[in-house]
């Protein structure tokens, strides 16, 4: 589709800053995303949740904008900011009106470059609190809220890099100190550990000489992102059970899958939608619609950069059992082994994914941030027809082989139940 | 390049932008169709809008709107309700429906070339819905494990409380959208069938479409596939007898939560009051941003929660005002001292600094509303739904750049009140009380 060829320029500075510009002319508005290419992956055990602490502190102010300005100023600006964090890598964005790009380079460049002046122990013991609320509000006093946290504990060795959860344990939280913070800028926040994607309407000439102004003095650091890392597999099933205050029970099956963008992994997001991506898929027909033993079902590829994993989710509803549910669940992917789907259901599959493509492209910041993810994930940010092909390619022989390859193998159940003593 | 990086650039020239046009026509049914021409991608949208929402659940029997929002698109026309979905599926279009206080909303989201043949079946769901009694036990039954789900969500729990006690209980807009988990067993197939009947009719209606069409050609389709929908009865009004303001604190116990929910708020005067962009440009202050008074000092001076907002919620029929934010259960009363203190010192008013940021930030921020298909389309809903001017977002930055600080503060001492303000909290009821007990917050009443 000419849609999804995205015009781009892709560009270094001495210091090693990625740059990539897309020129689009839609709105009066320009879209600046940051990527640093460091996430809770590259954390160690008793520092976890230190990537997404420091997001918190990136907005703490730097050597020239005080604390809160950050914010202040780009919505004084009309702007809209936020940052986020995954397993990794970590972003931070901004959407503003054209003419206040400069800002928002300012902004991003004194940060990148001139960030450590202005940290102090006060900021730090703020932004720990606020994360530790921001621990219990979306994860302890969220109903399931710790499922995912159990899952990924269980699903990979104690050493792996994904085997935390990006928010950190709250002990951690509690004990970070100046000198991690300090010692993670330094390591990790470096023009050349970072691409910078600027979206949306500017003159191209101009855009260069100020990204050159802000960025090209700051000076580059060592590049030590890169992990070793070893993905074993499980070596049987295991049963995990979490007591929630929670009325509902509900299971979770997990299986080690592949990495992101590896050569299962856009089949596996097609097998995910074939069965719970729609009214008439395999699971949600089953045990929603016709035999109505669970409230809802949801099945996804979760991959980043070194390993993934395929996650069935069920909730039983009142008077059924997860025992009920689980075996639907098994011979629903027996049946897909043994009798493989139709060349319709994988159609509608495609249809809806080239679709979602299209609508996909209606944000200028999303398009920068999906720039910039292409280019850490593939080396090339125009990958949206490369991205939307995996998936058009996908064949039903595919479907029967990576459900025979992966969810043959040992995998994690975790059953969240009401706790026992729930008045 | 020298320069003194200390020194924050200025914005280069002013940007401009220009409103995309908004046109209205009927169709042959009289059903009147909003139309923004978009086309930067080859998307159309289209929503029917029906004054059909929950404030209209008769005594009793409160979730039939929703119920039938639910049951609306499980076969209609030639298709039973997963051929129907099938259908959408095929046609890579995006279809959904919702209920709130005040509307159905039917959305569609297509590739322009699957338009036409995505509203066909728009038509159907809106004209021969099967609304079969099969499908009806399924959906209500999913309905009532839904509401038993949403009786562990803390946020859910706060915020159907806190309208349901502000309203009082013969409001419209007292109970929830989803309904009442006790009267969902008196709702029966025949009742969201005449609810059909009686609501969901063109004169009660309007559409919007936003996108990647001709006028001519949106008209013809339409013609061919909404004008069949029989017109029926219209304006319809649902009552507002509230509960008046008062200071007292709600406890709604929730055993070893590990935060505490608070709300806290009092009614307001409606979406169509004069003061309304004062009341804006206030609450950007108060409570309406990352940056407002209410963040900052319970996020970024005292930590004691992830975020704090403040916001004046505007249905069709009323209004009211409430501060948001969860903090952990230990620093609860600490957090509502603070609260309560914005509320106060807000109504000795605002610096000129702070209108000018909250000026600044809505005027620049405007062109940025109107950036995907979905955000037109529902700043043109808001528009119909609460009867605003036509050129209301032609003349929006005027009137937002008009307010002085003299009214921005007389809006304050007229529209916030932290005396008659009432509060819930969502936590563990032991834990709240002791702390509770050495303040003065008014009555203190726990609740189911």
């Amino acid at each position: 589709m000419e849609l999804l060829n995205i015009n781009y320029q892709k560009y270094k500075l001495d210091n090693g800053l990625e740059v990539i510009l897309h020129q689009n002319k839609n709105l009066p508005a320009v879209a600046v995303n940051v990527w640093y290419k460091v996430g809770s992956a590259h954390e160690t055990k008793g520092k976890t949740g230190i990537a997404h602490l420091f997001e918190h502190m990136m907005f703490q102010g730097s050597e020239n904008v005080d604390k809160e300005l950050h914010f202040k100023y780009v919505q004084e600006a009309g702007g809209i900011l936020n940052g986020s964090t995954s397993i990794d890598r970590t972003n931070y964005y901004e959407k503003l009106p054209s003419n206040y790009l400069e800002l928002a380079l300012w902004l991003e460049s004194d940060r990148m470059g001139y960030f450590l002046p202005a940290l102090n122990q006060e900021k730090l013991d703020n932004q720990k609190d606020v994360v530790f609320n921001e621990r219990l509000e979306r994860y302890e006093n969220q109903p399931y809220g710790l499922a995912w946290e159990i899952l990924i504990k269980n699903l990979y060795e104690s050493n792996h890099p994904y085997s935390w959860p990006t928010i950190g344990f709250a002990d951690d939280i509690k004990n970070y100190n100046l000198d991690d913070v300090v010692i993670f800028f330094k390591k990790y926040y470096s023009p050349n550990n970072a691409s910078l994607v600027v979206a949306g309407n500017f003159e191209d000439d101009k855009v260069k000489s100020l990204i050159d102004k802000y960025f090209a003095n700051i000076k580059n650091g060592k590049r030590s992102n890169h992990l070793k890392v070893v993905n074993k597999k499980l070596t049987g099933n295991k049963v995990v059970f979490h007591e929630d205050n929670v009325q509902l029970e509900r299971l979770y099956l997990s299986w080690p899958t592949g990495i992101a963008y590896g050569e299962d992994d856009a089949v596996l997001d097609i097998l995910s939608d074939l069965l719970t991506g729609s009214k008439n898929s395999r699971l949600y027909k089953t045990l929603v619609f016709e035999k109505e033993i669970a409230q809802d079902v949801s099945a996804f590829q979760f991959s980043g950069k070194y390993a993934g994993h395929f996650t069935i989710v069920a909730t039983a509803k009142p008077g059924h059992t997860l025992d009920e549910i689980k075996s639907e669940i098994f011979e629903e992917i027996n049946n897909i082994k043994a009798n493989g789907i139709s060349s319709k259901e994988l159609h509608r599959s495609k249809i809806g994914i080239k679709s979602s493509f299209v609508f996909s492209l209606q944000n200028i910041d999303s398009i920068a941030d999906h720039l910039n993810s292409y280019n850490f994930y593939l080396n090339d940010p125009n990958s949206f027809s490369f991205d939307l092909n995996r998936y058009d390619k996908v064949t039903t022989d595919d479907i029967i082989n990576v459900s025979g390859n992966y969810l043959s193998q040992p995998f994690v159940e975790l059953r969240i139940i009401p706790k026992s003593n729930k008045i | 390049m020298k320069y003194n990086r200390s020194i924050k650039p200025s914005p280069s020239s002013e940007i401009s932008f220009r409103m995309p046009a908004q046109g209205k026509f009927v169709i042959n049914n009289e059903l009147e169709i909003y139309f923004v021409k978009k086309n930067d991608l080859p998307i159309v949208r289209l929503d029917v809008i029906i004054n059909a929402g929950s404030k209209f659940d008769p005594i009793d029997k409160k979730g039939t709107s929703n119920l039938l929002a639910m049951c609306i698109d499980e076969g209609a026309g030639k298709y039973n309700a997963l051929e129907l979905s099938e259908q959408f599926d095929l046609l890579g279009a995006h279809f959904s429906i919702n209920c709130n206080s005040d509307t159905i909303q039917i959305t569609l989201q297509t590739l322009k070339e699957n338009f036409r043949e995505a509203l066909d079946l728009v038509g159907k769901i809106l004209i021969k819905p099967h609304l079969a009694a099969k499908e009806f036990e399924r959906e209500k039954s999913k309905i009532q494990t839904r509401l038993k789900q949403l009786s562990d969500d803390p946020n859910y729990l706060a915020n159907t409380a806190f309208e349901s006690l502000l309203f009082g209980e013969k409001h419209p807009y007292s109970f929830p959208v989803l309904g009442l988990g006790e009267n969902i067993p008196n709702i029966n197939n025949d009742e969201i069938k005449s609810f059909y009947g009686k609501f969901i009719n063109p004169d009660n209606s309007f559409i919007i479409v936003v996108g990647d069409i001709t006028e001519e050609r949106l008209k013809e389709n339409l013609n061919e596939n909404i004008s069949d929908w029989k017109k029926g009865n219209t304006d319809f009004h649902a009552g507002t007898a509230s509960n008046p303001d008062k200071k007292s604190v709600y406890i709604v116990n929730k055993k070893d939560s590990v935060q505490t929910e608070i709300r806290v708020g009092h009614h307001s005067t409606g979406r169509k009051s004069k003061d309304y962009f004062s009341k804006y440009l206030l609450n950007t202050i108060l409570g309406g941003q990352f940056t407002s008074r209410i963040n900052h000092s319970l996020r970024e001076k005292h930590g004691y929660t992830y975020g704090a907002g403040s916001s004046f919620n505007y249905y069709k029929d009323d209004a009211y005002f409430a501060v948001s934010t969860s903090v952990g259960i230990e620093n609860t009363t600490r957090a509502l001292n603070e609260i309560y203190y914005e509320l106060k010192n807000i109504r000795n008013g605002v610096t000129e600094e702070e209108l000018s940021f909250a000026k600044s930030s809505i005027t620049r921020k405007f062109p940025l509303n109107f950036e995907t298909y979905r955000q037109v389309a529902s700043h043109c809903i808001g528009r119909v739904i609460y009867d605003l001017p036509d050129d209301y977002f032609e003349k929006y930055i005027e009137n937002v750049t008009a307010v002085t600080i003299d009214e921005v503060n007389k809006a304050a001492t007229e529209n916030i009140f932290a005396d008659s303000a009432m509060t819930v909290l969502v936590g563990d009821k032991d834990k709240l009380l002791g702390q509770l007990k050495d303040g003065n917050y008014g009555e203190i009443k726990v609740v189911d």
